[in-house]
């Protein structure tokens, strides 16, 4: 499908609300987001369950706050945090699944040196 | 860092100031959000910008962005050209300006300006000779590019061509991070079906980002080769692929064949194969290595010629691509 524009993203104290272009709503806990950091550090870390968990518990430890949100050129956000990773670069497509509550990976492990 | 307003503040018998590395940092998170503020305002001061981008090198993709550039300046538009390829920097060499030093005032780079007053920045201004190769890693890569996009003193410009080395890694990468709307990329290859391979994945890579193609332009498309001869004879030019070609002398005894060197059409099958626009093809032609090594551009030394009119061509279907395009709206983010 061609992913719809995101138009809207609303930060709340422990959420976002997100509003697309087809007149889809998301809602996406900054834990969720967090946990989804795709970044070379965070990411290989959901290869595995255990260390998904580890990460999962990781992220739900750091203090609550709301990021700061940059457009990243036309395809994705970056999310910097006071506390914890910020390196990761999300593409829409990988916002849109975490809205659906999807896996956002795809089901694909991440290696190292891919992009 | 001159104006910076972090200062050590570290007299006797006061609290302590930061330290050193404390100062190191603070000013460098200063520069990068005066960086930062100085991108955001190119995306007003700049009207369109347009990525020059081919798969595989060789291509003329330089000489495509400096014809653009002066196609445009040719209007009296103001143009700006960012030679983005930090290895092999070539764009000042067909502009005239070799040898040329930038002019850094209040920490801010002043671009030199080449013919038809088109505002030029390259790696090559910054090299000891040209003969110094920059044997730099990716990061290092993306500092300058940062700074190239960030720190330059454009002014006020209608267009801003931005010049790659060919594929699709580091470079147009950072500068679709980094630069604010983009336009979009105009993907240039040669006939042949390696070239048009790479050019797919071009294609694709800006698909990927999000970027707009604006078209595929077919360089060296067709080598036209005139002579003269008495009124209506028959001539046979032995073309590539053991076809041949038969043209007639004209009344003046004028003739000329066309012989695609490297095939042709294959820019318009890959545009329409990938549902984009081909913005149409340019002619091979020898003046422009001869253009080029001397330091003037065809559209220059000819601006009459057939490659300066298959440039004005392309570029109008550019302009009137990217003058007619609606912004999305953006992203509201509260």
């Amino acid at each position: 499908m061609d992913l719809p524009e995101l138009k809207r993203l609303e930060r709340r104290d422990l959420d976002m609300l997100l509003s697309w272009s087809d007149g889809t709503e998301h809602k996406i806990t900054y834990d969720d987001l967090r946990h989804a950091c795709p970044c070379a550090r965070c990411a290989p870390q959901r290869n595995d369950e255990e260390s998904s968990k580890i990460l999962r518990r990781t992220v739900e430890n750091l203090p609550q706050e709301k990021p700061t949100v940059r457009p990243v050129g036309n395809y994705a956000l970056a999310f910097e945090w006071k506390n914890g990773c910020s390196a990761g670069i999300h593409r829409f497509e990988r916002i849109w699944r975490l809205g659906e509550k999807q896996d956002p990976d795809n089901g694909k492990a991440y290696v190292h040196g891919a992009w | 860092m001159a104006d910076s307003p972090v200062k050590v503040n570290n007299p006797n018998n006061a609290p302590a100031g930061p330290s050193p590395e404390e100062q190191k940092k603070m000013e460098a998170a200063y520069s990068q959000m005066k960086r930062k503020m100085a991108i955001s305002e190119m995306g007003k001061s700049i009207k369109h910008k347009i990525m020059v981008l081919s798969g595989k090198g060789g291509v003329g993709k330089s000489t495509v962005a400096t014809g653009l550039a002066l196609s445009l300046a040719q209007q009296g538009l103001k143009v700006g050209l960012l030679d983005i390829d930090i290895t092999g920097p070539n764009v000042p060499k067909m502009m005239g300006l070799s040898g040329r030093r930038l002019n850094v005032e209040s920490g801010r780079i002043h671009p030199a300006q080449g013919h038809l007053g088109v505002k030029v920045i390259s790696m090559a201004f910054l090299l000891e000779d040209e003969d110094t190769p920059v044997v730099w890693r990716g990061p290092i890569k993306l500092g300058a590019i940062q700074q190239f996009i960030g720190d330059v003193e454009w002014g006020e410009l209608d267009y801003l061509i931005i010049d790659f080395p060919p594929g699709t890694s580091d470079e147009p990468l950072t500068v679709t991070q980094n630069l604010p709307d983009i336009d979009g990329m105009v993907i240039v290859t040669t006939p042949q079906e390696v070239a048009l391979l790479d050019s797919r994945k071009s294609i694709t890579f800006a698909n990927s980002l999000k970027v707009d193609v604006i078209g595929v332009i077919e360089n060296m498309s067709g080598y036209t080769v005139r002579g003269k001869a008495p009124s209506g004879t028959e001539i046979e030019l032995a073309a590539p692929g053991g076809k041949t070609i038969r043209v007639t002398s004209d009344g003046d005894g004028n003739w000329s064949g066309t012989l695609d060197i490297f095939k042709s059409g294959g820019g318009q099958k890959t545009a329409v194969e990938f549902g984009v626009p081909f913005l149409g093809k340019l002619p091979f032609d020898p003046g422009f290595v001869r253009g080029g090594d001397d330091g003037v551009h065809r559209i220059v030394s000819e601006p009459e010629g057939p490659s300066s009119q298959a440039f004005s061509e392309i570029v109008a279907k550019i302009q009137s691509k990217v003058e007619s395009g609606s912004s999305s709206g953006g992203l509201e983010i509260i």
